[in-house]
């Protein structure tokens, strides 16, 4: 059977060969890498005051409503982004070609490392107010959120049925009537699932972005996470506590409002009738079913609508007429093949050019550190490569057996399901301080402590997938092992094991992902006053950070990429490819 | 008859790009005339690119050579004067039934209440009354192929494209539904003249059809046009209808499963890609027959398979020498009567000499030996591709695997990607020794 609550595939990245449209997306995102940085060196922005953050309980709710409306805000951006970007993947196999690799380097890159160049990029347009830094927080959140959506509709657009298109053409539908009423709803499902995601994602850094130290200057935006990292440098243990509450009630808000209505809603756009699942159900969108209100609202909505456009009509007329000679005449010329081939040429021979501008800032940038700063990186790289696998192999040590049961009984998987959302999205950064406090206490240091924060980041996506995975074996082949009388380790190792396993990479894929992101902010930690940091990629980026040291950052970045991205093509997929050959439950 | 050409399809062919690189040619020079007030029906075997043809008719997909022309002029988009009814309903699931005959209005220019009462008079010639504001999923498969019917009739269209409309309905719902289209044919007030059919079923086309094109594969040509005159209403189980019936099963056995040709013994012929057990299957109900012997429509009927599967599994037997065709009559053969009597180890082995006689696995089987033994997937299925270009690769390659393995004849190893020949080992050791 299948769980309502479980999303069967949890944005898996789409994992492929290293090819040369990699190196070309490499080198641009290194250009653009670059760019920011030293965007950021040339705009030394005017110091303005930071904001006050102010701990008393009844800011609190103010607090947690900025942050929330920019965590919304953001998200509106990502859907933007993922229609555009999905529908242009999936209609031009050129585009496909340079957009694909894109994704899925920027979904496995720590994006955290454009920070400071954003922040003070957007600063010095905006010198005197908080609009750059408020604009640079919700593009750090959007850069969170927006892939695996993008992902996921040019999933459903490459998956959706060839009838269905045809249907449309034969009707005379113009390609933005199918857009929003073929397209789109067939995704629906999937962009909610994955907006729903994308959210909890968003969070993860919410304390570092709305709180954030520059060399000796400090930028803070009110919310509830720079509300958290002054309650932290105060040392103030309630202050602290009310934030993590005010996050979770706010978590909880926001899916029970905002998320399990629209999954219910947009059962409505299933495109395959088998419904085996029990229909998940919302009292919210209950309420708003029954309430007349909405419904009036909507008639005067579409009254308005309708009046509106006939007001327009006029105003149309001239770019109606108009509007068809000036497309037609790029059109015609594109009909011919040969200026087809040219402009395709033009369009590759400008990203060369962009991605060889980019690498070259990068060298010039890099260049700049000299040898004993490059020993210092591979060291650091390698410190934290090895915790991040180790935070891999405990996560999987805890979260396959707990997935395994849980994902066993429906009934247990559906009591929990909303509880582990809720703890899944909560951002485990904000726990960090916290945590490593009690660590001192039994005597761990950071240097292993890191190992468990990242665990902390990483661990849910391998939790969702085992359980999900399981969830989703046929009852038959659970009954045939019954039946046999295997005995429970047999049963483990011959159904529930070699069944998770395709869902458990996929899980690594991603955890490990979190785990590196994570280690930006876990190796390097600020709590009550003092400065705790271990050797690591992870710190060695804080610090040269807050030490506003760009070739190091940049450096460190670079490395950060370089060693995610291969890792995903090297080990990742051909794991990922060997796994779901083997073990697929499809015979 | 002088009626106007309205769809006109002149040297057409299309080609195919398969994920795995291959290209496969759907249809080659194909030239066909469709006039108004006709019931053209495109039958033949699956992959035979009748489909295709109907989505060039329907300005779906562009030609690759040869053009199509709408009333003397050539194609260039969809066809506005057509409309389309499709095998898997391709309703939208999110609109009411009313919203999805709906769908082709707006874009012809029908808005307010002519297009209500366009859809309204549509809802009502299909008798869908009632249903107006449904949703597809709570409607039988019966019901959502009226909407598709209701649908295409709503924006009352000069030629009405089917492509296997009853195709996904079980047997009785198709019957109703059949019947009903030909009678909105001969309704003038429903204003559809011109119908394309494209059909698996030798009684649909018969029953619909004013003339019935035949195709053949590998790639998609016309074989035979049969023009059908009998009288509407007809009736089926009426001798002409019939005999009617009987005559293009003759001319689609004779495309199906064409005479051997004499000359060439050597020529490599594909494997047809049934499985093993229906090959067996096929023996066993022959053996229930008197002189195990009967025409490959009536034991199409019998198995209830179609005749396109049927007649792959009767190629496929005779290649084994496990039956004969003569005509339309498939005979099971001695051999075929000593295999079945066989226990299953003898009956590998009798396969697998035969097996190693049919020209492909000889072909493949030398190519192992030459290469010690074992070869990689990939050289396998490059070979099959230039040999056979009309054949997904693929999906030969495992028939070719499934038959060897169960002759025991080969083997096959999914994780290393290589194909070996059984026995090989202990033959190379005898000759070292």
């Amino acid at each position: 059977m299948k769980l309502p609550g479980f999303p069967t595939t949890l944005a898996p990245p789409g994992l492929r060969r290293l090819g040369l449209a990699d190196i070309a997306v490499l080198c641009l995102l290194g250009g653009v890498i670059a760019t920011v940085i030293s965007f950021a060196r040339e705009f030394e922005a005017p110091f303005s005051q930071a904001v006050r953050i102010d701990l008393s309980p009844a800011a609190l709710p103010r607090y947690t409503l900025y942050s929330l409306s920019r965590g919304v805000f953001a998200l509106m951006i990502s859907y933007l982004f993922a229609l555009g970007f999905g529908w242009t993947a999936a209609k031009s196999r050129a585009a496909e070609r340079l957009l694909l690799p894109l994704l899925d380097i920027l979904q496995s890159i720590p994006v955290l490392g454009f920070l400071p160049g954003l922040v003070l990029g957007l600063m010095s347009l905006f010198p005197t107010r908080n609009v750059g830094l408020e604009l640079a927080a919700i593009l750090m959140i959007f850069t969170a959120q927006a892939w695996n959506l993008a992902l996921s509709f040019y999933n459903s657009l490459k998956g959706l049925p060839d009838p269905l298109r045809d249907a449309c053409k034969v009707a005379g539908w113009p390609p933005r009537r199918t857009f929003w009423q073929l397209e789109v709803p067939a995704a629906a499902q999937g962009l909610v699932w994955n907006g729903m995601l994308s959210m909890a994602g968003g969070w993860f850094f919410l304390m570092v972005n709305e709180a954030f130290r520059l060399g000796d200057r400090d930028y803070r935006l009110p919310g509830i996470g720079s509300y958290m990292s002054v309650a932290l440098d105060q040392g103030n243990v309630p202050a602290m506590a009310l934030a993590v509450l005010a996050m979770v009630v706010m978590i909880v808000c926001v899916d029970q409002v905002l998320w399990r209505p629209l999954v219910v809603w947009v059962e409505k756009f299933r495109l395959d009738d088998t419904a085996g699942a029990p229909a998940p159900s919302s009292w919210v969108l209950e309420f708003l079913r029954r309430a007349r209100l909405p419904r009036r609202a909507a008639v005067l909505q579409r009254r308005a609508y309708r009046s509106a456009r006939r007001a327009a009509r006029s105003i149309e007329a001239p770019f109606k007429s108009v509007g068809p000679v000036i497309l037609r005449g790029p059109l015609i010329a594109f009909e011919r093949a040969i200026a087809r081939k040219l402009g395709a040429g033009l369009a590759v021979a400008a990203i060369a050019a962009a991605a060889v501008a980019g690498a070259w800032r990068l060298w010039l940038l890099i260049t700049q550190l000299g040898l004993a700063d490059w020993g210092q990186l591979l060291v650091a790289a390698l410190l934290t490569f090895a915790r991040v696998m180790s935070a891999v192999l405990l996560s999987t040590i805890w979260t396959v057996p707990a997935g395994v049961i849980i994902g066993r009984s429906p009934r247990l998987a559906r009591a929990l399901q909303p509880v582990i959302q809720v703890v899944a999205s909560f951002p485990a950064p904000m726990l960090f301080p916290i945590v490593i406090l009690l660590f001192e206490r039994i005597g761990v240091g950071l240097g292993l402590g890191a190992v468990a924060l990242m665990v902390l980041s990483g661990q849910w996506y391998i939790l969702f997938n085992v359980i999900s995975a399981v969830a989703n074996i046929p009852e038959q082949l659970k009954e045939a092992t019954t039946l046999f009388r295997l005995p429970w380790l047999a049963r483990w190792r011959s159904l529930y094991l070699p069944a998770a396993f395709p869902a458990l990479v996929t899980g690594w894929v991603t955890a490990a992902g979190g785990a590196w992101n994570g280690s930006i902010v876990a190796e390097y930690i600020e709590a009550g006053g003092t400065l705790r940091q271990t050797q690591g990629l992870g710190s060695l980026i804080s610090e040269a950070t807050a030490h506003a040291n760009f070739p190091l950052l940049a450096g460190g970045i670079a490395l950060m990429s370089l060693i995610v991205v291969g890792w995903n093509r090297m080990v990742w997929r051909p794991l990922l490819q060997w796994a779901q050959n083997r073990f697929s439950l499809e015979t | 008859m002088t009626n106007t050409v309205l769809l006109e399809a002149q040297h057409v062919s299309q080609r195919f790009k398969l994920p795995n690189g291959q290209n496969l040619e759907a249809l080659r020079d194909v030239s066909l005339a469709v006039s108004e007030h006709e019931v053209v029906a495109l039958v033949g075997p699956s992959g035979c690119g009748k489909s295709t043809l109907l989505r060039l008719f329907a300005g779906l997909a562009r030609p690759a050579d040869g053009t199509v022309l709408y009333r003397g002029r050539r194609l260039d988009g969809v066809l506005g004067a057509a409309a389309m009814v499709f095998q898997s309903f391709a309703l939208l699931p999110w609109l009411t039934v009313t919203e999805n005959v709906a769908m082709g209005l707006e874009a012809r220019g029908v808005f307010g209440p002519a297009r209500r009462d366009a859809v309204a008079r549509a809802v009502n010639l299909v008798g869908l009354d009632g249903f107006e504001q449904a949703y597809p999923k709570e409607l039988s498969g019966g019901m959502k192929q009226r909407v598709g019917f209701a649908r295409a009739l709503a924006v009352a269209p000069e030629i009405l494209l089917m492509d296997e409309p009853f195709g996904a309905l079980d047997p009785l719902t198709a019957e109703n539904l059949r019947s009903q289209v030909v009678d909105l044919w001969r309704d003038p007030a429903a204003g559809v003249n011109t119908l394309v059919i494209v059909t698996h079923s030798v009684e649909e086309a018969v029953f619909l059809a004013g003339r019935i094109v035949v195709f053949g594969s590998n790639p998609g040509h016309v074989r035979e046009e049969l023009v059908n005159s009998l009288p509407y209403p007809r009736i089926e189980r009426s001798p002409d209808f019939e005999q009617m019936v009987d005559r293009l099963h003759a001319i689609l056995t004779a495309t199906l499963l064409p005479e051997a040709a004499p000359a060439a013994p050597q020529r490599l012929v594909p494997f047809p890609r049934v499985h093993v057990s229906e090959a067996t299957g096929l023996l066993d109900h022959l053996l229930t027959r008197p002189d195990g012997k009967g025409p490959v429509f009536e034991l199409a009927e019998d198995l209830g398979v179609d005749y396109d599967r049927m007649s792959a599994v009767v190629r496929a037997a005779e290649q084994l020498g496990w039956v004969t065709t003569p005509g339309e009559i498939v005979q099971l053969t001695q051999g075929g009567r000593e295999v079945m009597a066989m226990d299953d180890a003898a009956r590998k082995d009798a396969s697998r000499a035969r097996l190693a006689k049919q020209p492909l696995f000889a072909r493949l089987v030398a190519m192992l030996k030459e290469n010690e033994g074992s070869v990689e997937d990939e050289e396998v299925l490059a070979d099959l591709t230039i040999y056979f270009p009309f054949i997904p690769a693929e999906s030969l390659f495992a028939t070719l695997i499934e038959w060897g393995r169960y002759a025991e004849l080969l083997d096959h190893n999914a994780g290393a990607g290589r194909i070996s020949l059984l026995g090989w080992e202990s033959t190379a050791e005898m000759r070292t020794e």
